[in-house]
């Protein structure tokens, strides 16, 4: 992650550099707006992380593995579903967690809606989400993704 | 009290961590270092993130961002999305703020939820899945999931600008 960080401002200096020639009031004054921003919404940032935090301390990834592992067939597709929602982390943790399920026994829809969920529902960031869009959006957005989250299981159901 | 209403996540986590300290110091330090481990390692990419919105504010028109990315852009503006989505990397929350932006200078909110759902995919990081989950698993995931974010943006707008009015 460190690495990605480090290229994408490396593209973003990049881009200031070349732009700082044409107009460097202009660029000066997209610093000043990208630090106003960052100061603005910088809190938040913070919040969230300290949430993420207690989450991974209080509810680690084996907890929700065994919270899955006893339900099966439909009842899982929801469980499972609910656990990504509720769970944060990168794509890259949840592939090893999603390993462990299906070698266990997972039925493989369920794994694919809790992939889906983890990733593209936050319920803890759902504050955040909703200070930036707007409440109705982030609603919105979370709730159709928790139906797609199942309907995407049950696809790659199909599928395979 | 402004201060309090307007910074009520920080308030609230904190005041979470401080329950935490109290019931279990060793547990809550080590939900604050976890903290720390996670914000550090995506602190060069929020500051990216923000050097973008900056530069998106200034440089680009309003015109281009409806042109690519509103309704004029078509089918071709829920294809970059999708694009978008499946490329950037990073946890999905840091780059709200740039997708507020975006939205706006005129994008719709289609493209919005599609940078979202797309997410769920990583092209970079296929091999890595296909390493864990095998390739049907994989590949079947990525195609299901980019076939939803489409319809998914398309509902999600269809519903925001439904209830535009009342609320």
């Amino acid at each position: 992650m460190l690495s990605v960080g480090v290229l994408y401002l490396v593209i973003i200096v990049c881009c200031y550099a070349f732009l700082w020639p044409i107009d460097r009031n202009k660029v000066l004054q997209s610093l000043r707006l990208s630090r106003q921003s960052l100061l603005k919404l910088l809190p938040f940032l913070m919040a969230i992380f300290g949430l993420v935090g207690l989450f991974q301390e209080y509810i680690p990834p084996e907890l929700i593995a065994r919270f899955l592992g006893k339900s099966s067939g439909l009842l899982s597709l929801l469980v499972s579903s609910f656990a990504g929602a509720i769970s944060i982390g990168p794509p890259l943790a949840a592939y090893p967690l999603a390993e462990t399920l299906l070698n266990a026994g997972a039925w493989p829809p369920a794994i694919a809606a809790f992939v889906f969920s983890w990733i593209t529902i936050g319920i803890i960031t759902l504050p955040f989400e909703a200070t930036t869009f707007g409440i109705r959006f982030a609603l919105l957005r979370n709730g159709i993704s928790f139906m797609a989250a199942i309907l995407c299981g049950l696809l790659l159901g199909l599928l395979l | 009290m402004t201060l309090l209403r307007k910074q009520w996540l920080l308030a609230s986590t904190i005041l979470l961590y401080v329950f935490a300290f109290l019931s279990n110091p060793e547990r809550a330090q080590q939900a604050l270092i976890g903290s720390a481990v996670s914000f550090s390692s995506v602190l060069l990419l929020i500051i990216a993130v923000f050097c973008l919105v900056g530069l998106l504010q200034i440089w680009i028109s309003r015109d281009v961002i409806v042109r690519l990315l509103g309704r004029e852009g078509g089918i071709k503006s829920l294809l970059i999305a999708a694009f978008c989505g499946t490329l950037l990397i990073g946890p999905a929350y840091i780059i709200f703020p740039l997708l507020m932006e975006i939205q706006k200078r005129g994008a719709r909110w289609a493209v919005i939820t599609i940078v979202l759902t797309s997410y769920a995919v990583k092209l970079q990081m296929i091999p890595i899945e296909v390493e864990f989950l095998g390739w049907p698993f994989a590949l079947g995931r990525a195609l299901v999931t980019i076939a939803l974010a489409i319809p998914i943006g398309l509902l999600v707008e269809a519903m925001m600008e439904k209830w535009q009015k009342p609320l």
